[in-house]
């Protein structure tokens, strides 16, 4: 019982000061769970978020799913969901309500203006961090620098783009 | 109506892969261009609400949808369609992952597939970056979180919340400098 409270509480943290995202919110479990509370390798991790990538349904939710049901089965699944959207369903549906008498605000468009920087910042640390587990051999530099061109340049959709890595990494892997 | 509410966002999101920049042109689709719940004004506020609140952004339009269309138990209908197929997809992927990791064959995938995770995490940051979250004044806050984070392993919250608090500061100080310069 005291690890699915600890799961909620963590993946209510890790929801509430996510702001900008799936990837945020990756940085964020990153931070949380694999640094912080050790549920995860950072190796398990990248693999869950792989898969989260390429299943239907929103990434923050896949991972979180994902890393619930790994560490506590079914019910941990559940807890770390509800964890993860709960803060939506408290900040964002205050602002719903009260979105248009918010949004001229000074104050409250000066949060979002230095916030979304700062996400950039956090989101680039969890590639830096990513990389330096994942990109360990000539190999995966080529299936770097590949991914990245094809996903920036060309738009490919992330789903196409992880089918065709994954299918070049069990021929010559 | 609540039924079809929910229809349309379990379809949405059984049928959308790669996260919310996938499926908000279908929800908008489906939402102002096909069943003409909401106007594209409206859709649009909802949006960059939803951008701009903590959590899934997904999940976020979905909210902001929900209510609009139906209150609370619009809400509710919409969020549980969005996240239904997300969960039983990924616990009867979890439930058999775990047998397979082993294999020798699923490691070299997995070889090829972090790299290519690396590129996706690194192609919004760009991306972000150009689409005017960063501008002259404030291109140094990624990069002083990029090196407090990633090298000094500082946890992310307390920047955030240290933002929060400057933000709304600074323009508080800005708005009575205003005042006092107008009287």
């Amino acid at each position: 019982m005291i690890l699915y409270l600890q799961m909620l509480f963590t993946f209510f943290k890790i929801g509430l000061f996510s702001f900008g995202g799936g990837y945020a919110i990756l940085a964020m479990i990153q931070h949380e769970v694999v640094i912080n509370r050790a549920w995860l390798s950072s190796a398990e991790f990248f693999d869950i978020v792989a898969i989260s990538q390429m299943t239907p349904g929103p990434i923050a939710i896949n991972a979180a799913t994902f890393i619930g049901y790994h560490k506590a089965g079914l019910v941990g699944g559940v807890f770390c969901t509800l964890g993860v959207i709960l803060p939506s369903l408290i900040v964002m549906t205050l602002i719903t309500v009260s979105y248009l008498k918010l949004k001229d605000k000074p104050w409250f468009r000066a949060i979002f203006k230095y916030l979304r920087p700062l996400s950039i910042g956090l989101i680039a640390s969890a590639g830096i961090m990513a990389g330096r587990d994942a990109i360990v051999d000539v190999f995966s530099v080529g299936v770097f620098v590949l991914a990245f061109v094809l996903s920036w340049r060309l738009k490919i959709n992330p789903f196409y783009m992880l089918l065709g890595a994954g299918v070049i990494g069990y021929f010559f892997g | 109506m609540l039924l079809r509410l929910f229809l349309v966002f379990l379809k949405i999101g059984a049928f959308t892969i790669g996260g919310a920049y996938a499926m908000i042109p279908l929800i908008r689709k489906e939402v102002v261009q096909k069943h003409k719940w909401l106007s594209d004004e409206d859709f649009l506020d909802g949006l960059a609400a939803a951008q701009s609140c903590p959590g899934p952004i997904a999940i976020n339009i979905s909210i902001y949808t929900g209510y609009r269309i139906g209150k609370s138990r619009g809400l509710l209908v919409s969020v549980l369609g969005t996240l239904l197929p997300s969960l039983i997809v990924i616990l009867f992927i979890a439930a058999f992952f775990d047998r397979f990791s082993g294999l020798e064959a699923v490691r070299r995938i997995f070889h090829a597939l972090k790299p290519a995770v690396v590129a996706l995490i690194a192609v919004p940051v760009i991306q972000m970056s150009q689409s005017g979250g960063i501008s002259r004044y404030t291109f140094w806050l990624p990069l002083l979180a990029l090196i407090l984070i990633a090298w000094l392993s500082i946890n992310p919250i307390y920047l955030i919340l240290l933002t929060i608090c400057g933000a709304v500061v600074y323009a508080l100080i800005m708005q009575r400098g205003q005042k006092r310069g107008r009287s």
